[in-house]
């Protein structure tokens, strides 16, 4: 496949741009692969791509119900971040940044990596504290963090309304390698590397259920294009994980939630990073065409329709208007909501399921975008080799019924403290 | 025409909350009150006294006219039937009235206020700018009372102020 | 999304707070409470779920709610609801 450069774009500017090429092939499925990933967002096609690139396994494919990066992937708002303050979490995170940072060279593809830095704001000395102790957690992995105060948020965000009865702003936590990525562009590096080693990508293709043998362990899938053969599945489904998985007799500890996000016309640039309230269930960026990109929290209630409902569009917008009165001037484009698959302590699962030949990487809630390298890599490894990638460790499927949690906001699902 | 919202705060009642003991029906709980009483979202009484059903077997209990031995006097008439709580001072009631009142409550509570669908006796338990508020048409003027729990009562008169600005009454 | 409360009638379900699968039981001792805190079915489907009427009656509901369209095939008093 073309290697892009300099002088690859420049032959091709000149030629006007008419005979650029597929940059990954359509595949039809072939009748078994070594190994089958379930799910063609940005984790599927990283697990598919880190495969064949770390551990020679070419005999991949990777097979998508619609079309790649039509889930999460292409519904995310972006953000990348390494500020975990957990052991379980953190060098997991840190890992990912790292992939990130050279990521473009790796895939020789641009991903808009954008290292503009997040705020996270606090209000009160116990956040301060809290905040204290996770930036010192985050040094410790090499992150990197700042603890700004009043003065230093106001020169960065002289915009933010600091003096708010409820939430007055103190300061707040900054890390300066957080930020953004193309979240499209991810989706299109990883296909295109996987697809250069021999990997193939199925679209149009669903997983109805499993081929079992005699033992019960998986040997296959079948799908709406015919059985597939394989000696070990993967499944990378984000908010379908339980949905798939029932399909092999498991019951997950994950539910199915509606996170929004929503978008704002194109404005000259006004946010310098990524500033979060978490206080207020509100987090903003601008993107490269200048919209403003903002979310919160989830609905809260079970549901696989990828749209939400209107108590939580007020919700985001008053969180928005409280900490940046000057939000209300700007015009909302567009709203619309991912299925995420929320977990019951708020982290993840990279592991081998009770079923042989099963392997499971969800319950990614709202936070799996920054996780995409990294997650893409610890399940190639746990595929590969059988056993957890050490950043991986923690994100054991039993992990709660040994009372093992990670909770690192202290709310999955279910505990209801969202 | 012009539209017209006047807008008073009742302290001219008594309030009770009465809430039926298990197994005890509405029926038994009126004929010990000798008035027939609805378990629904309605309001329904007899003289000075208004009940407002605001839940399955439970009622916020008007009484026209300052009477500070209302809540002492059912909690004697209803022992054994339902546990009574006075809730004179626990309530802030708002009294609106006029064409622009209806006007009002539409912009701030997601209920069909409609004179098809709720007039003169309707009651709906309900959320106005997050706070929790209990609405009955009084009469067909239309006329409603709103009652809300004193301590956001200030924050409720925010909002309609704020409200009524916008509609320029 | 609007809830037909069975006391309140149709009410926007800001008015509501949300608990989840009405199906989990409570085990009596140490065994099944893994699965009773922690597995949940998470259909695509009906699914019978509790919601409590905070902003109206106040009483929990058990709603029939299909987690993909939304459509609500019914809704009782949890109270009258048989387990
Ligand atoms: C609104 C929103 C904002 C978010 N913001 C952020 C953020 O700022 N930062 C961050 O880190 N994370 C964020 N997230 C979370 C992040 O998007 C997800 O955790 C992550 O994208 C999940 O991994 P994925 O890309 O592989 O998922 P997806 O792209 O959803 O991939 C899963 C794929 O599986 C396919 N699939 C499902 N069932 C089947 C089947 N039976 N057969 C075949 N294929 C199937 C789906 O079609 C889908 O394409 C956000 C999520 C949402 C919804
Ligand atoms: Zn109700």
């Amino acid at each position: 496949m073309t290697r892009f450069s300099i002088f690859n774009l420049a032959t091709h500017a000149l030629k006007g741009h008419r005979d650029w090429r597929p940059t990954w092939r359509d595949s039809a499925p072939a009748e078994g692969y070594d190994i089958v990933i379930v799910g063609g967002g940005g984790h599927g096609l990283a697990t598919a791509y880190y495969l064949a690139k770390v551990h020679g396994i070419r005999r991949v494919a990777v097979v998508e119900r619609g079309w790649i990066g039509g889930g999460n992937a292409g519904r995310n708002t972006t953000i990348i971040r390494s500020n975990y303050g957990l052991p379980g979490n953190e060098p997991f995170y840190e890992f990912s940044m790292k992939l990130w940072e050279g990521l473009e060279q790796d895939l020789n593809y641009n991903v808009m990596v954008s290292q503009r830095g997040i705020l996270n704001l606090y209000h009160s000395d116990a956040q301060r504290d809290a905040f204290a102790r996770r930036g010192n957690a985050m040094l410790l992995h090499g992150a990197g963090a700042e603890l700004l105060d009043r003065d230093a948020v106001r020169k960065m965000a002289p915009f933010l309304n600091f003096d708010s009865a409820r939430f007055p702003i103190m300061g707040g936590l900054l890390h300066r390698r957080g930020g953004t990525a193309r979240h499209d562009a991810v989706v299109w590096g990883y296909a295109r590397g996987a697809s250069d080693f021999g990997v193939d990508i199925i679209q149009n293709c669903e997983v109805k259920g499993f081929l079992r043998d005699a033992s019960g362990a998986v040997t296959g899938v079948e799908t709406t294009r015919g059985a597939i053969r394989a000696n070990k599945v993967g499944l990378s489904v984000a908010g379908h994980s339980s949905a798939v998985a029932a399909m092999a007799g498991l019951r997950l500890p994950i539910e199915s939630h509606v996170l929004q996000a929503f978008v704002t016309e194109g404005l000259k640039p006004v946010i310098p990073g990524v500033i979060t309230f978490g206080a207020g269930h509100f987090y903003i960026s601008q993107s490269d065409k200048g919209g403003l990109v903002f979310g919160g929290d989830i609905d809260g209630y079970n549901t696989y329709a990828q749209r939400g409902n209107m108590p939580v569009v007020e919700d985001v917008c008053e969180g928005g208007m409280a900490i940046m009165p000057m939000i209300g001037r700007a015009r909302l484009l567009r709203s619309w909501g991912g299925v995420v698959d929320m977990s019951m302590d708020g982290s993840p699962i990279i592991d081998r399921t009770p079923v042989e030949g099963l392997y499971l990487n969800g319950g990614w809630c709202y936070g799996g975008f920054k996780a995409t390298p990294a997650a893409g890599r610890c399940f190639a490894h746990l595929l590969a080799t059988g056993a957890p990638h050490d950043t991986a460790a923690a994100y054991r499927f039993d992990r709660f019924e040994r009372g093992h949690l990670i909770d690192e906001k202290g709310a999955g699902a279910q505990p209801n403290l969202h | 025409m012009p539209e017209h919202l006047t807008i008073q705060e009742r302290d001219d009642i008594a309030l009770a909350s009465v809430m039926a003991r298990k197994s005890m029906s509405a029926a038994k709980i009126g004929t010990a009150l000798g008035m027939s009483l609805l378990d629904r979202p309605a309001a329904c009484g007899s003289g000075a006294v208004t009940f407002i059903g605001t839940g399955p077997g439970t009622w916020l209990a008007f009484h026209d006219g300052t009477a500070p031995d209302f809540a002492a006097d059912l909690t004697h008439r209803l022992a054994g039937l339902a546990s009574v709580s006075d809730q004179s001072s626990g309530y802030v009631v708002l009294r609106l009235a006029g064409e622009g009142a209806r006007k009002l409550l539409q912009r701030g509570a997601a209920i069909d206020f409609h004179s098809a669908s709720f007039s003169s006796g309707s009651v709906a338990t309900t959320v106005i700018a997050h706070i929790g508020v209990v609405i009955r048409q009084v009469d067909d003027g239309p006329t409603y009372d709103l009652a809300t729990f004193r301590s956001f009562a200030g924050s409720l008169r925010e909002w309609i102020d704020h409200a009524a600005a916008a509609l320029a009454f | 999304m609007r809830i037909p409360c069975p006391y309140c009638g149709e009410r926007d379900s800001q008015e509501f707070v949300y608990r989840g699968d009405a199906s989990p039981r409570r085990p009596e001792g140490e065994d099944g409470f893994y699965d009773y805190v922690y597995l949940r079915d998470n259909v695509i489907g009906e699914m019978a779920e509790h919601w409590y009427h905070a902003q109206g009656c106040r009483n929990w509901i058990t709603v029939l709610r299909h987690t993909r369209t939304h459509r609500i095939a019914a809704a009782t008093l949890s109270r009258e609801t048989p387990a």
